[in-house]
């Protein structure tokens, strides 16, 4: 079962980390990183006159008010490429369900012990959110956008929940950076080189640590390091 | 008594504690359309565009005496003329002078986004300051009279000025000047509301038994003024019957401001503490790390191997979503 000695050396050398994110998921997440950033901060410029120094910050108030939505539209569409990227990732699982009971656990030590797939629940709860909020707060804007064909009422209802899910995001998007830079050392990596190291992935991400450690016991090659594999 | 000429700032958009004002009293202007007097020559209209110095524009014939369908973004005054049958068989020919009615609490500056670009001064006059204004159009949704008017070519939104740049001289608008007939009225607010409870009052005892003064509270009252012969016609003249400042729209805005700065002070602040109580969370040494997921592995197996069924293991691997494992890149 196990390779020979010097094969086995060649595989521990090739493969110091483990592959987390492709290529490819790298810059889809970075683009809605980036254009989420930009929305908060020209939000905050629309929404709260004490923030509308951030206008000058961006350009000034009418390239706020003409890229908002733009970049809107850019910012939802990649999120629901995200989707279609991980749509098979993101389905919840019994393990999950056992990760719903085991969150008192997960906030207080950071570990619930299960076996995580690639993938935990808080992950795609998170997702979740964020597609739901994402695809509402385009729809949401489209009236904020056009408001000559809105009716006036609807224009009304629609700038104040546009309000609320922006807020909801914002909560969301402070958990998120925390968990991923501060809360746990080693995850930035995986959003930038797109590696983890081994310690991480097994410790957070058991089962999918398994079928990936690219030096499982029994694996006999080294596995493909292209850039999208 | 010049006081109505220092342009003080009351309110000014987007912009909290606004006002400069520290002198002890203020004088409020304001006009006054007494429909009565007015003959329909549009005088005004011309006035309006050549003081303002805004171009002349194209318009239709729409088979009514109105100049042009409806205001624009350099049409700042319309007079709308409607047709209407009474029920006593009379025709009842309306008129209404069609702008800004500089309202006592403005919906278009409560809404706007845009630091100065609507201005409040203490005199009650409302101005839109162009360079200021971003071009998103709530102030058109925040109106009860739809009196702003959007610009495609320059972003911008437009509107009756008061003539402001007259009025902090000394004289009054321009429409005002241009009435040959004394019907666009111009004083302090109070001359406003004492001629135009007097003229009501005049209509009625000539038999104008709905004749009203146009001063809608609730918009706190306003700074152009009707007297109204028929105010059982509002809608024939296109006069809102009830406008009011959309104060549960304003109230909820407002609301979600005070909730969202704190909510999103808080929710950092709760980051920090966490992280100052719980610190990183460093992964076990790899070694460790490594040999607890591959336990896990084993105990899976072992349940699996149980007469138990497999999706009763709560972490099975035959429980989740993608067994073989997505290919993670």
């Amino acid at each position: 079962m196990t390779a020979p000695a010097e094969e086995r050396t060649v595989i521990v050398e090739e493969h110091p980390t483990v592959r987390r994110y492709s290529l490819g998921e790298r810059i889809l997440h970075w683009f809605v990183a980036l254009t989420f950033i930009y929305l908060m901060l020209s939000g905050f410029a629309l929404g709260y006159p004490r923030m509308s120094w951030l206008y000058n910050v961006l350009g000034g108030g009418q390239t706020v008010r003409s890229l908002h939505p733009i970049v809107g539209v850019g910012f939802t569409v990649a999120v629901v490429l995200m989707l279609v990227v991980w749509a098979r990732d993101m389905r919840l699982s019994s393990v999950d369900r056992e990760w719903g009971r085991r969150l008192g656990t997960y906030v207080r030590s950071g570990h619930t012990g299960l076996d995580v797939g690639r993938f935990n629940a808080g992950q795609k709860g998170y997702f979740w959110y964020a597609l739901i909020t994402g695809v509402l707060l385009l729809l949401t804007g489209l009236p904020l956008w056009f408001p000559e064909i809105a009716a006036l009422g609807v224009l009304r209802v629609m700038r104040v929940t546009h309000h609320v899910l922006f807020l909801l995001t914002v909560a969301g998007f402070i958990i998120h950076v925390y968990m991923s830079t501060a809360m746990f050392p080693g995850t930035i990596s995986s959003m930038t080189s797109g590696e983890v190291s081994r310690a991480w992935a097994a410790h957070h991400h058991p089962r999918w640590f398994r079928e990936h450690d690219p030096r499982r016991p029994d694996r006999t090659e080294p596995v493909y390091r292209g850039d999208n594999p | 008594m010049a006081t109505e000429l220092a342009l003080n700032v009351r309110r000014r958009s987007a912009t909290p504690a606004s006002g400069t004002n520290i002198r002890r009293d203020h004088v409020e202007v304001s006009k006054l359309v007494d429909i009565d007097l007015c003959i329909g020559c549009k005088a005004c209209e011309i006035a309006c565009k050549e003081w303002n110095d805004l171009p002349v524009e194209p318009s239709v014939n729409t088979g009514s005496y109105q100049t042009r369908p409806d205001l624009t973004p350099a049409t700042w005054d319309l007079m709308i003329f409607n047709e209407v049958e009474r029920d006593s068989g009379d025709l009842a020919w309306l008129i209404k002078k069609d702008s800004c009615l500089h309202c006592e609490e403005p919906g278009c500056l409560l809404a706007c986004p845009a630091p100065g670009a609507v201005v409040q001064y203490d005199n009650g006059i409302v101005d839109f300051n162009q360079e200021n204004c971003i071009g998103c159009r709530y102030c058109i949704a925040g109106c009860p009279f739809d009196i702003p008017r959007f610009d495609e070519e320059t972003g911008k939104v437009y509107k009756c000025t008061m003539c402001v740049d007259r009025v902090s001289n000394g004289l009054e608008p321009a429409c005002v000047k241009s009435c040959p007939t004394g019907s666009i009225r111009f004083g302090t607010k109070e001359e406003m509301v004492a001629y135009g409870e007097a003229k009501v009052s005049k209509l009625k005892a000539r038999g104008f038994e709905h004749a009203m003064h146009y001063d809608p509270e609730g918009v706190g009252g306003v700074h152009m003024s009707y007297v109204v012969p028929h105010g059982d016609m509002l809608p024939d003249y296109e006069l809102p019957e009830d406008p009011k400042v959309p104060g549960a729209y304003f109230g909820t805005l407002s609301g979600l401001r005070k909730l969202g700065s704190a909510a999103t002070w808080a929710g950092a602040l709760a980051t920090g503490i966490f992280f100052l109580r719980t610190g990183r969370r460093r992964p076990p040494p790899e070694e460790e790390a490594v040999a607890e997921a591959y336990a896990l592995e084993e105990r899976d197996e072992a349940a699996a191997t149980t007469s138990e069924p497999p999706d009763a293991d709560p972490y099975g691997p035959a429980g989740d979503a993608t067994p073989e494992g997505g290919e993670p890149g």
